[in-house]
């Protein structure tokens, strides 16, 4: 299990996560990047989550681990 | 290391100097990736992905003041947004990011592929075209100046005007100047005709309309706004189509494939973005002593990172001189990045792979007809069409 979220302090709106994973990410009126609420926990890594994690030109995109309890 | 320092001492990123510049980037990196050079009044050059990465994260220690072209275009203004640094640099990028959206983009789908279709039918029709006058250049004049709101009686004027503010600035200076008193002239003239006017539908009336901490944007502050976006939104994109149109000429495989299979153009656009980046440096100033890959930089001194150098670094990319089309991880360097991150780059990508599709699919195989043209610039694009 773990947590995806955007540093809202590093992203700078280079849209790359929403073209890799477009059902995971999504943009506000600025065009600032976010992980809805109703995909923030996440069982695995899929491939498209990883592409965006690696493509992400300001490393913002974070994936932290959730102990399961 | 006589011969090292000479080369890195008449290191440029403008003009001739960029015939053979990813050669100079190989030689610069292994030698001396943070090296100083005397052009431009002296500046570092940085070519490492990290060390730019790291420079573009840390604003207050990089400042984009006076400018971050080096030279500058020619004004003696700082340029609104990207020859200002926080905290006023966030209000002002902050008018335009609406405008720049993904889904703000997306909105002009529709008006961009008839845009490149028209153009494509007619560079469709010649055995012999110059793509970069009837195709690289206006797909983005027109998409850019109805976006904008710059009247259409006036784009025949553009091209000229940024030939001499961007490549002749280091050649002659005097004419780069004269052009850009002749471009500030226009928008002040344009504002004055559009002072009334209360629309929104453009970039210029939301400008004029828009409030920034409950005031207006004064008459110099749009002057600024207006020259700006016009030398970012037309010349830029425009190197782009034709640097990779110029690419595909010579690779009648890679025209095939990308023909056979479109949905791979997006992800081509990166690569040739990366390979091939309209922008391959920009400058900063150092408001502190910094080290960079074991470099001393001390307070005040010019700092050039070289996006189109750190975009063929191999300890970032596979094989980094080599362009593949299906290249994945391609987390590249050609917009700039941090808060400086180039405003338009969700219009310039979807202008570049709107482009690519519709002229794949409206012309034949093509190759270059003067192999002598280069890789880099809006200079003309000479293509043999058809086989």
């Amino acid at each position: 299990m773990f947590k995806l979220s955007v540093d809202q302090t590093r992203c700078q709106g280079h849209a790359r996560c929403v073209i890799f994973a477009p059902e995971v990410f999504d943009f506000d009126d600025e065009g600032y990047a976010f992980v809805p609420d109703d995909q923030t926990m996440r069982q695995e890594m899929t491939p498209d989550v990883k592409q965006a994690i690696a493509n992400c030109p300001e490393r913002a995109i974070l994936a932290e681990d959730v102990p399961q309890s | 290391m006589s011969d090292e320092l000479t080369q890195a001492r008449d290191f440029d990123f403008h003009g001739p100097a960029l015939d053979n510049i990813f050669d100079t980037y190989k030689d610069l990196r292994t030698k001396c990736p943070v090296g100083r050079s005397d052009k431009h009044g002296g500046f570092w050059y940085v070519t490492k992905s990290e060390d730019i990465f790291a420079a573009e994260q840390d604003p207050d220690t990089f400042s984009v003041a006076p400018s971050m072209l080096l030279p500058s275009f020619g004004t003696d203004v700082p340029l609104i947004p990207i020859d200002i640094d926080p905290p006023d640099h966030t209000d002002y990028r902050r008018l335009l990011l609406p405008l720049f959206t993904p889904k703000a983009i997306g909105r002009l789908d529709e008006g961009m592929h008839d845009t490149a279709r028209e153009l494509a039918t007619k560079v469709a029709g010649q055995d012999v075209a110059d793509v970069s006058a009837i195709f690289a250049r206006p797909m983005p004049t027109i998409v850019f100046s109805r976006l904008a709101g710059f009247p259409e009686e006036d784009w025949p004027k553009f091209d000229q005007w940024v030939d001499d503010i961007i490549y002749e600035r280091t050649v002659d200076p005097q004419r780069a100047s004269r052009a850009s008193q002749a471009v500030m002239d226009y928008f002040d003239d344009l504002l004055d005709q559009r002072a009334d006017d209360a629309s929104t539908d453009d970039i210029i009336g939301h400008l004029q309309t828009v409030e920034m901490k409950g005031r207006k944007l004064t008459r110099d502050e749009l002057l600024s706004y207006c020259y700006l976006l016009f030398l970012a939104g037309l010349d830029t994109t425009a190197w782009a189509i034709r640097s990779s149109l110029w690419y595909l000429a010579q690779n009648p495989a890679a025209q095939t494939r990308l023909r056979e299979d479109p949905d791979l153009i997006p992800q081509a656009a990166e690569e040739f973005l990366r390979t091939l980046s309209p922008v391959q440096a920009m400058a900063r100033t150092c408001k502190a002593d910094v080290e960079l890959s074991g470099q001393q930089i001390k307070e005040g001194e010019r700092v050039v990172l070289v996006f189109g150098a750190g975009n063929r670094d191999p300890e970032i990319y596979d094989d980094p001189d080599e362009i593949i089309l299906d290249r994945d991880n391609n987390r590249h360097l050609a917009f700039g990045g941090g808060i400086h991150r180039c405003l338009g780059s969700n219009l310039g990508r979807a202008e570049l792979v709107i482009a690519l599709e519709e002229f794949l699919a409206a012309v034949d195989e093509f190759s270059l007809a003067d192999p002598s043209e280069q890789w880099h610039g809006v200079g003309p694009l000479t293509l043999r069409i058809g086989k």
